[in-house]
């Protein structure tokens, strides 16, 4: 048999085998903008040539190819090339230089399943230049045949199953993180649009319907060389760009880091909407790659998006475990946080010193707290047979080497997950204190007021000009530095409770020598902090401002020599100077040292700050780089569900308008942060986002349902309303230490509070049932953890009223209905608990659990045993 | 000679050694469907089935599943259990029951259709296998009606059903029972309910029975025979019903129920007896929680757009103005039957079996209205007396007689949710609790707690015995439980 192929114009075949018209992607095969027609063969003919608006001539024609096997292959040949002067690499990013469509007429079903693509300019990139159009066309001709008779024969794996094919080019020495970036972007599209192949390469192949550069110019050449115009943006803009005459797309930014910005902002909007434990996928994928209509270019409003992780308690990300931590990273990076801050302890295990013949042997989590998991504890199942509650990279430590080395290897897995996503890393300490063995080697010092008594700090016998103290500091600063080569930050906390407040007056005057203003007097700063309405006020504000005189001076020594700071490379890590008291914002460029940077810590609670936000405008923002604390959610409101989002809204206009480098988070458990976290991250870029604006966005497009966000709008001001009433009414109302519950255990009035507390966290829970009965797929699945956990805080509730009424019982002597109310009391605290335990989805779920048992659930039936035993 | 009697000696004593390591199962006991024989939840050949057993102890045997809150079920000496594996993947599987020995999986590619919403604690592999000892029957809600070999797995025949739609998203969780030839299987959801039965071996339909009167319920179908004749009895929305099981036609209903029915009744002797507890009290009929919790936008309406597309018909037919909304009387039109306008609260029910046509006043043997029933858990009528628990491990017990108090509200020392239901042998009752343990009581007139057993992990499914052991699926795992001699 006579194999025969046969080229044919499609004005020769039937319209309604038209290949065009049973693609399922016609729109990225065919540009919208080829420009007019200029010359070459006439309207009808075989093939028609146009100039584009950039000075690039293409050509494109419909061809038929039949077999004798009835098999038709037809398709659209496109061409395309620069008068002069082209460059083979340019050719290599034309995309769908050659894309038939098959059709096999005798299975419609089939047709236009298979898409072949091969750019016949990288078939002869030579015979493109200078050649008359005739030569091309004949050339091509040939090129075509040829190539479709080995696109036939040749089967290629991609074609069979890919509806379309986009090729994603990263230069060709592009830094890891525009690697990463590339395919993250190739994992966005497979997950955003039906029937696609991607393939990632520092060059383009041959077959793709979309070409989608990623990087700069400076890291990808093939940038500079499709996108004349590129955009001057800074370390942070993100670059999102589309060609006119074809599908060849440009994502990049100033920095690698920002690269993989731009990508996570065209998977934005794509419809992927990032949140802190996962993504949630667009509602339907697309069938059609067009991005021409994201042509962006963004700088941040606010640069520096800090993320504070490790921190201090079991309900917190010190129980997280490396992975754990590297998945929530990446969903950080995705929300284009671009500082990770470890907030460490100075008993925990991270680093390592030996000063005075002491050696730093305390190595404990948790302010030295054992959570055992096993027996009775209440929700043990999340615990998976586990004896104790451990951060799974601890689990069966004992000795102190061996944490100190867990410890070690933890960190620098925090360092190096971030850095890899194009984060900087610091760490926060507190300089000042140190673990109870250095009280020998720190004469004068005394145990400090902190949980568990477990370090000691300088007292009235250590001024700030201290020798041994500021030895003592600077060996502590450097093995952090050693042991951590790698640390762009570091963060010095001035102390919560200072205790060497006499030296307030020397100290100033130390400040004043290094160019304080001489206005400055102890006297009117104690005044101001005496009378404001912070936490920190009357004489714990006192307290605070004299210790942070004092702080600050003996920094001021410190940090004269500019060595300390040195990496073993040769650079300097920042310097950040956190808890700087709200009195001296006015002077920050006075009394910090030279070129520090500030974290400014004003309230626990974001409410508290949004109340005294009169103070940021004091912050000299201009002079001195400062940051913002937010509190998305406070430990002393504790272990309940919480919300601050609108007073975080409020917090970053502020902070926007005063132009503040940015924020860093505080938390303990991530539950309900989703909007939080989010609206931060869009706010940072969004110039007038509001809270409740990111809101109802984030949960419109998740949800595909305007009615459901409104509802779920409704739940959250509900949540930042019972928030706000623990906060007003009882901070400290769950702090998960010993006396969690038993707290509530005195004969006292039931505040009338806590009924509407209850009240709202009831609304609070009904919403979002409503909501989840609503809507579907990981919303669903989102919504449905809120509600329970919406239910739990209720169980908890009821609890706490049941040990207050317990309490009056027992003092009026019925013990018997005393017996009532504590069993009452057990049943909410075992639900609640139980509650949590079906929905637990992460370590700080599972610590809460933890922590419950050990402060609520334990002690209170420890009360009940032996009330019920004087019974008997 | 010598070399053979020793061999026959070996013989011999390994066959005595292996008689004490694997029980022999003669006399098989069945428990061969969802609770049991007749969903009884009792054990009537087991004596001496183990009071103290958990993840170590008393552990004859034990398994690894996926997740599934459907009941292990034992017949002729296998033990069938139903899951999903890898990721949407059905399965059934077979063991044998003395051993734990796999025989056989059977699995269902369930991906290519998308799975129904269901709410937690209910999973997808929800519903309890029945067996009449060679084929297993199973319901899944995308597939509908299958048999398998019980020796092989291999499927026998398959009657596709529509997929069940819950107001509430709760998701399917019913169970076919067999008797006689057929397969029964009642289905009550809140588009189209409905009985039907299928002969056992060939899946042809016999008959079925619309329920156009129902609301989304879970209640199996239970056999009771009075005055010589055996009918199908089924628990539904407000009405309890028997039918003739050769025809499926009513024969008679009993108007005294609540809304929603999850649990399953008990038969004893001539009468019929349910416990329930349905949300709110008797005038909150279905429209108050349609508009609670389905009205997304709080308006007072129900918009089409705020229902599922399969419930689009039943609002069209609501929406008497056609104004597209549903409001008031249009909310309970769509949905709850003219006829049945059945509310919530607490009933403690007995219904002498064997009446004509409405039996409401006839047969109605008495009524309570006590708190103390579960929304979920099925009664256990054991010993003379109904036993019941609810949240909080309150337990409950009414003379079956006429219906008087032995004890109400007391605890059996095990806080927490109950969705598995109390079950019996010898003399004791076991009662799961969600969170995983079971805590056993002696059987009598007052609570004695005798063991609290905990296996670790949640616990959804009603255990089964058969031949004093114990089978127990937990969320993950499927534990034979067994005295040690």
């Amino acid at each position: 048999m006579r194999r025969h192929f046969a080229l044919s114009s499609p004005e020769t075949s039937s319209p309604a085998k038209e290949p065009s018209s049973t693609t399922s992607t016609p729109k990225a095969l065919y540009p919208k903008a080829w420009g007019q027609p200029r010359s070459g063969a006439t309207p009808g003919q075989r093939m028609k040539v146009y100039r584009t608006p950039k000075g690039f001539h293409k050509a494109r024609t419909r061809f038929r190819l039949c077999n004798p096997f009835g098999v038709v292959f037809s398709g659209r040949l496109n061409l395309g090339w620069r008068r002069c002067a082209a460059d083979p690499r340019l050719l290599d990013v034309t995309p769908s230089a050659y894309s038939p469509q098959t059709s096999n007429t005798s299975d419609p079903v089939n047709e236009g399943r298979c898409r072949h693509a091969v750019s016949a300019d990288r078939l002869s990139p030579s015979l493109t230049l200078r050649v008359t159009f005739g030569r091309v066309i004949r050339r091509s001709s040939w090129l075509c045949l040829l190539a479709t008779l080995a696109l036939i024969f040749v089967p290629s794996p991609q074609r069979a199953d890919a509806g379309e094919f986009v090729q994603i080019v990263h230069g060709k020495d592009a830094p890891a993180i525009e690697v990463y970036a590339a395919n993250e972007l190739a994992d966005l599209l497979k997950r955003a649009y039906d029937d696609v192949a991607t393939d990632v390469d520092d060059h383009a192949k041959r077959r793709s319907s979309v070409t989608v550069l990623v990087g700069s110019p400076k890291t990808n050449e093939l940038m500079s060389l499709s996108f004349k115009n590129w955009p001057e943006v800074s370390d942070q803009g993100i670059v999102i760009r589309s060609r006119e005459d074809s599908p060849v797309y440009a994502v990049g930014g100033g920095s690698p880091a920002a690269t993989l910005w731009a990508v996570y902002e065209l998977g934005h909007r794509m419809g992927f909407r990032f949140l802190p434990r996962g993504d949630i996928d667009p509602l339907e994928k697309k069938s059609s790659i067009d991005f021409s209509k994201y042509d962006v270019v963004l700088e941040p409003q606010l640069r520096s998006r800090t993320w504070r992780t490790i921190n201090d308690f079991a309900i917190g990300p010190e129980s997280w475990g490396l992975e754990e931590h590297k998945r929530f990273l990446k969903q950080l990076a995705k929300m284009k946080y671009n500082r990770l801050m470890l907030s460490v302890y100075p008993w925990q295990p991270f680093v390592e010193y030996e000063f005075g013949g002491v050696k730093k042997t305390t190595a404990l989590h948790w302010f030295g707290e054992e959570f055992r998991v096993d027996g009775d504890t209440v929700g043990k199942k999340v615990f998976r047979g586990a004896k104790v509650f451990e951060n799974p990279d601890f689990a069966g430590l004992t000795t102190s080497a061996e944490q100190h080395a867990a410890g070690r290897k933890y960190m620098q897995g925090l360092i190096e997950a971030a850095h890899g996503l194009g984060m900087t890393v610091g760490v926060s300490i507190s300089p000042l204190e140190f673990p109870r063995e250095f009280q020998k080697a720190l004469p004068g010092s005394n145990v400090a007021r902190q949980l568990k008594e477990l370090t000691i700090a300088p007292s009235g016998g250590n001024g700030p000009t201290d020798e041994t103290l500021r030895k003592l500091v600077t060996t502590k600063i450097r093995a952090y530095i050693e042991t951590y080569p790698e640390l762009d930050e570091l963060y010095l906390t001035l102390p919560e409770f200072p205790e060497w407040d006499q030296h307030a007056e020397e100290a100033l005057a130390l400040l004043k020598k290094r160019g304080a203003s001489p206005e400055l007097s102890v006297e009117k700063l104690v005044k101001t902090a005496r009378n404001r309405d912070l936490i920190a006020s009357g004489q714990r504000g006192e307290q605070a401002i004299r210790g942070n005189l004092v702080g600050l001076a003996f920094f001021a020594e410190v940090f004269s020599d500019g060595s300390l700071l040195k990496r073993k490379d040769g650079k300097s890590v920042e310097l950040f100077i956190t808890s700087v008291d709200p009195a001296l914002f006015p002077v920050l460029d006075q009394v910090v040292p030279k070129g520090a940077s500030t974290l400014n810590f004003i309230d626990y609670t974001a409410r508290r700050v949004a109340n005294n936000r009169e103070l940021l405008a004091d912050v000299p923002a201009k002079t001195v780089r400062s940051q913002l604390i937010m509190t998305l959610a406070d430990d002393n409101v504790g272990v309940l569900p919480q919300s601050a989002l609108q007073s975080l809204g409020t917090l970053t206009a502020e902070i926007k308008q005063l132009g503040w480098d940015g924020f860093s988070t505080r938390y303990w458990v991530p539950a309900e942060l989703d909007p939080a976290v989010y609206f931060l991250s869009r706010a940072s870029w969004e110039k007038d986002l509001t809270a409740e604006a990111s809101f109802k966005e984030l949960w419109t497009s998740a949800t595909g349902n305007a009615a459901a966000a409104d509802r779920l709008w409704i739940a959250w001001q509900h949540l930042e309303k019972a928030t706000n009433l623990i906060d007003e009414n009882n901070l400290g109302f769950t702090f998960p230490v010993p006396g969690l519950l038993m707290k509530h255990y005195k004969a006292e009035p039931i505040p009338k509070w806590w009924e509407e507390a209850n009240e709202a966290y009831t609304q609070y829970m009904i919403e979002l049932y409503r909501v989840n009965g609503a809507i579907e797929g990981k919303p669903k699945a989102i919504t449905f953890y809120y509600a329970k956990r919406g239910e739990y805080v209720l169980e908890y509730l009821a609890a706490v009223k049941a040990v207050r009424e317990a309490a009056i019982a027992k003092k009026a002597g019925d013990t018997e209905a005393a017996l009532e109310h504590l069993e009452a009391a057990l049943e909410s605290t075992y639900n609640c608990i139980n509650t949590l335990s079906d929905v637990a989805q992460d370590q700080s779920d599972r610590g809460v659990i933890a922590v419950l048992n050990k402060f609520a659930y334990r002690p209170l039936l420890a009360e009940y045993e032996k009330l019920a035993d004087s019974v008997e | 000679m010598r070399h053979v009697s020793a061999r026959l000696a070996g013989l011999a004593a390994l066959i005595l050694a292996g008689s004490f390591v694997v029980p022999t199962l003669l006399c098989a006991e069945d428990w061969a469907q969802f609770r049991g024989p007749n969903a009884s939840g009792i054990a009537a050949e087991s004596k001496n089935p183990p009071v103290e057993f958990s993840e170590e102890k008393n552990v004859a045997w034990s398994v690894e599943l996926g997740k599934g809150v459907a009941c292990p079920i034992i017949s002729d000496g296998r033990c069938f259990v139903t899951t999903m594996t890898e990721d949407k993947k059905f399965a059934v599987l077979g063991f044998d029951a003395a051993t734990g020995k796999p025989l056989w999986k059977k699995e269902y590619d369930v991906s290519k259709h998308k799975l129904p919403e269901i709410t937690p604690p209910n999973e997808h592999a929800s519903s309890t296998p029945a067996s009449d000892g060679e084929r297993v029957f199973v319901h899944f809600s995308t597939i509908g009606l299958i048999a398998l070999d019980a020796k092989t797995g291999k499927e026998l025949w398959k009657h596709p059903l529509p997929m069940p739609f819950y107001l509430m998203g709760w998701g399917a969780a019913n169970s076919p029972i067999v008797h006689g030839e057929n397969v029964i299987f009642n289905l009550d959801d809140d588009l189209s309910s409905y009985i039907i039965a299928l002969d056992r071996k060939t899946g042809d339909v016999r008959w079925k029975k619309e329920r156009p009167e129902m609301l989304g319920g879970y209640a199996v179908p239970v056999l009771c025979t009075a005055n010589g004749r055996t009918d199908i009895v089924v628990a539904g929305s407000g009405k309890m019903k028997g039918y003739d099981p050769l025809t499926g036609s009513e024969r008679w209903s009993c108007n005294s129920l609540l809304r929603t029915i999850m649990t399953t009744p008990v038969v004893q002797d001539d009468r019929i007896y349910i416990t329930c507890q349905s949300y709110g009290d008797t005038s909150r009929v279905l429209k108050f929680a349609l508009l609670q919790w389905r009205d997304t936008n709080q308006d007072g309406k129900l918009a089409k757009d705020e229902l599922e597309e399969a419930f689009h018909k039943k609002f069209d037919k609501g929406d008497t103005n056609k104004d597209g909304f549903l409001v008031g009387d249009e909310v309970s039109a769509a949905f709850q039957s003219p006829t049945n306008m059945a509310g919530g609260g607490n009933i403690i029910q007995a219904i002498r079996g064997g009446g004509e046509g409405d039996v409401t006043k006839s047969h109605l043997v008495f009524n309570l209205d006590e708190k103390t029933p579960s929304n979920i858990a099925s009664p256990l009528a054991f010993d003379g007396r109904l036993f019941m628990v609810k949240k909080g491990g309150i337990s409950a017990a009414y003379n079956l007689k006429d219906g008087s108090k032995v004890w109400t509200k007391k605890r059996i020392g095990n806080f927490g949710n109950y969705y598995a239901s109390p079950i019996a042998a010898g003399k004791l009752i076991y009662v799961p609790g969600e969170n995983g343990n079971i805590v056993v009581l002696k059987a009598g007139p007052e609570v004695e707690v005798l063991a609290k057993n905990d296996l670790g992990d949640s616990l959804i499914a009603t255990p089964a015995i058969a031949n004093n052991r114990l089978y127990v699926r937990t969320l993950h795992k499927l534990f034979c439980f067994a005295e040690e001699k």
